[in-house]
């Protein structure tokens, strides 16, 4: 297996039984291993069949979809097997990889029976949260390193548990939060954040993904291709359930899993926890307190609230700060989703959709302030955008409103699927070239907050966080 | 000195002839091998301080290409429309699809070199033709007077038959 953060390697494989998957973790483990001569060293030239990193899926839905899209121009995978309950899901992925890369996949209904018969260096986990921590637990036991969707868990345990395991095997786990490898989150934090300093004191965060109506609307698929009832009864889709759920019921269960308690944690867990991990990686803080507000304003039948408003507090070296998240499932109108970061001299609004992304400066800056703005410009840092127009016209209270900021926008994007760099991240780390960009347990320390939205949104009390809270 | 009364010998005819040859020839097969173009999307880093960025970022490029597979004989907007046709059946319109291009070219090609130039032109004109029909039940009116041009500008080519000049093959 790789293994870049094993601390107890085995030294007692001579050469000559040495298999292709044990090469490459001796030869990525790098300082003082015997393996590392001239002729190891070769046979890991770049593109090398050798190096290829042989990959399993667990879980092969949606999301999986969008995981294997990414990864299919990164090379030096080698993809080896797939685990899920539904055989058609499967067989799509089957299809996809056969028609991409002429090779065949072996297809299991079981995850345990993956793990134990193939030989994989790393497993992508896509499953429902629910079985994100057992999946991950069970993969990184099996020797795996794992790449594993957001949110971690719908349980602040499952989340704890696959950080301990993470410690535990010395195995890589990298959770889907995939803003953090993107380049534009980079350069924004790194450069116009941390290096330039932009925005100045950041005083408000407010973050939103509103949805519409027609993308929050109840899966269906065709029964004759869905799991029968014992199976989903096996996969624990169940869960929660105060009664025998008949086979249509688990059938909805497995399909719409983000509407139930027990599966799930819900828009909040879904949509938001990706953008309220960019507050804490941007603030480099975690929130003191929470409070919220949610309801089943329209899907009245659905368990998670349909819509969620919430407000972190925040104690930064800069002083206190407040950040606003909604998550709507019934709305699309008012500018989809982003994260605005708003300072005393500047707003950065970034969003992994270029278009929603925009750089504001505050038309009161002082001319020093303004001077370094056109520098970088002219230096290729920032692009200019429109200059602020006042809109005039007879309803403006002149001695109210402030004079519009200048527009700015980022000097380039991405070129590729969003989630490719983060995935690129985690392969490169198996390798030893990188270091995670988002392991379980820094992306739990950034979650743990978000587990105590939907209490406080159901209690309508303030949550003050303690080490209880958000301890990782 | 009119039509009627030349020798077959006119130089300012012969030009005439050959300037319309020149134009229906390179109007055909520019066109047919328009058809075979596409945007090929790329990317290349952006400069920050004179040098490639280090985080990757790209700004979007994009440039013209030619190829076989990018071949679409009836525009896809277009395509669609005729679909609707009830005067135009779908397998006549796929034929067409196909052959278009093809034909654009090779009628070109023929005019060019003068190959059985009369019937080339008739041919040409026959295609445009076609293509006015399909305008006229899209309602295209400025595309049908744009096509009409293309005809009189044949039908012109055909009254200076006799004054072909450079031809490979005369007859015809």
């Amino acid at each position: 297996m790789v293994n870049p953060q094993s601390k107890e390697p085995t030294m007692d494989i001579t050469p000559s039984a040495l298999t292709r998957r044990d090469f490459i973790a001796k030869s990525t483990i790098g300082a003082g291993m015997v393996l590392g001569a001239p002729s190891i060293l070769k046979a890991k030239e770049e593109g090398s069949p050798s190096d290829d990193i042989r990959v399993g899926f667990i879980g092969c839905g949606k999301q999986h979809e969008v995981l294997y899209n990414a990864m299919v121009n990164i090379p030096g995978i080698h993809f080896v097997a797939a685990a899920d309950i539904m055989k058609d899901r499967l067989g799509r992925t089957f299809g996809s990889i056969r028609s991409r890369f002429g090779t065949q996949i072996k297809r299991y209904l079981d995850v345990e029976e993956m793990l134990e018969k193939e030989d994989l260096d790393a497993v992508f986990v896509s499953t429902p949260d629910f079985w994100h921590a057992p999946h991950t637990v069970m993969a990184l036991e099996a020797g795996c390193h794992v790449y594993c969707e957001k949110m971690m868990s719908n349980t602040l345990e499952g989340a704890r548990s696959m950080v301990e395991a993470m410690d535990r095997t010395g195995r890589l786990c990298q959770i889907g939060h995939q803003r953090r490898s993107n380049p534009r989150y980079l350069f924004t934090l790194n450069e116009l954040f941390n290096k330039y300093e932009l925005p100045g004191q950041i005083v408000n965060i407010n973050g939103q993904w509103n949805r519409a109506l027609s993308s929050s609307q109840d899966i269906v698929s065709k029964p004759t291709i869905l799991p029968k009832a014992d199976i989903l009864l096996k996969a624990g889709f169940d869960k929660g359930a105060d009664k025998k759920l008949s086979e249509e019921e688990l059938r909805h269960r497995f399909l719409n899993w983000r509407f139930y308690k027990d599966l799930s944690g819900g828009p909040i867990s879904d949509l938001g926890a990706h953008q309220i991990d960019i507050f804490n990686w941007y603030l480099n803080a975690r929130p003191v307190s929470v409070m919220a507000s949610g309801g089943r304003s329209f899907f009245r039948d659905r368990e998670h609230f349909d819509n969620v408003m919430c407000v972190f507090d925040y104690e930064t070296p800069q002083g206190n700060a407040r950040a606003f998240y909604q998550v709507l499932t019934t709305t699309s109108a008012g500018g989809g989703y982003y994260e605005s970061f708003m300072g005393t001299d500047a707003t950065i609004q970034i969003s992994e959709r270029e278009a929603y992304t925009k750089i504001y400066k505050e038309s009161g800056v002082s001319d020093e302030v303004s001077a370094k703005w056109d520098q970088l410009v002219a230096r290729g840092v920032l692009k200019k955008g429109a200059a602020g127009q006042a809109a005039g016209g007879s309803d403006e209270i002149a001695s109210y409103a402030s004079a519009p900021p200048d527009e700015y926008g980022l000097p380039g994007g991405l070129n590729k699927p969003p989630h490719q760099p983060h995935i690129e991240n985690f392969f490169k780390a198996i390798r030893g070239e990188a270091k995670l960009t988002c392991d379980a347990r820094h992306a739990l320390e950034s979650e743990a907050p978000i587990y105590w939205v939907n209490p406080a949104a159901e209690s309508k009390e303030i949550i003050n966080f303690t080490d209880e809270h958000l301890h990782t | 000195m009119s039509l009627k009364e030349s020798d077959g010998n006119s130089l300012e005819y012969t030009l005439g002839m050959l300037l319309l040859r020149l134009w229906l020839a390179m109007r055909s097969i520019q066109a047919g091998i328009e058809k075979y173009a596409g945007t090929s999307a790329g990317a290349k880093p952006v400069n920050i301080d004179g040098a490639p960025n280090d985080y990757g970022l790209t700004e979007a490029t994009s440039s013209k290409v030619y190829s076989l597979d990018n071949y679409q004989g009836v525009p896809a907007a277009l395509y669609d429309k005729f679909k609707d046709e009830p005067f135009i059946p779908e397998w006549g319109l796929n034929l067409y699809n196909i052959i278009l291009g093809p034909a654009l070219i090779i009628l070109g090609i023929t005019l060019l070199l003068g190959l059985a130039t009369r019937f080339t032109l008739f041919a040409m004109g026959l295609l445009y033709s076609s293509l006015t029909f399909g305008l006229i039940l899209l309602k295209q009116d400025a595309g049908i007077a744009w096509l009409g041009t293309h005809i009189i500008m044949i039908v012109m080519a055909l009254a200076l038959a006799k004054y072909n000049r450079f031809a490979i093959l005369k007859k015809w």
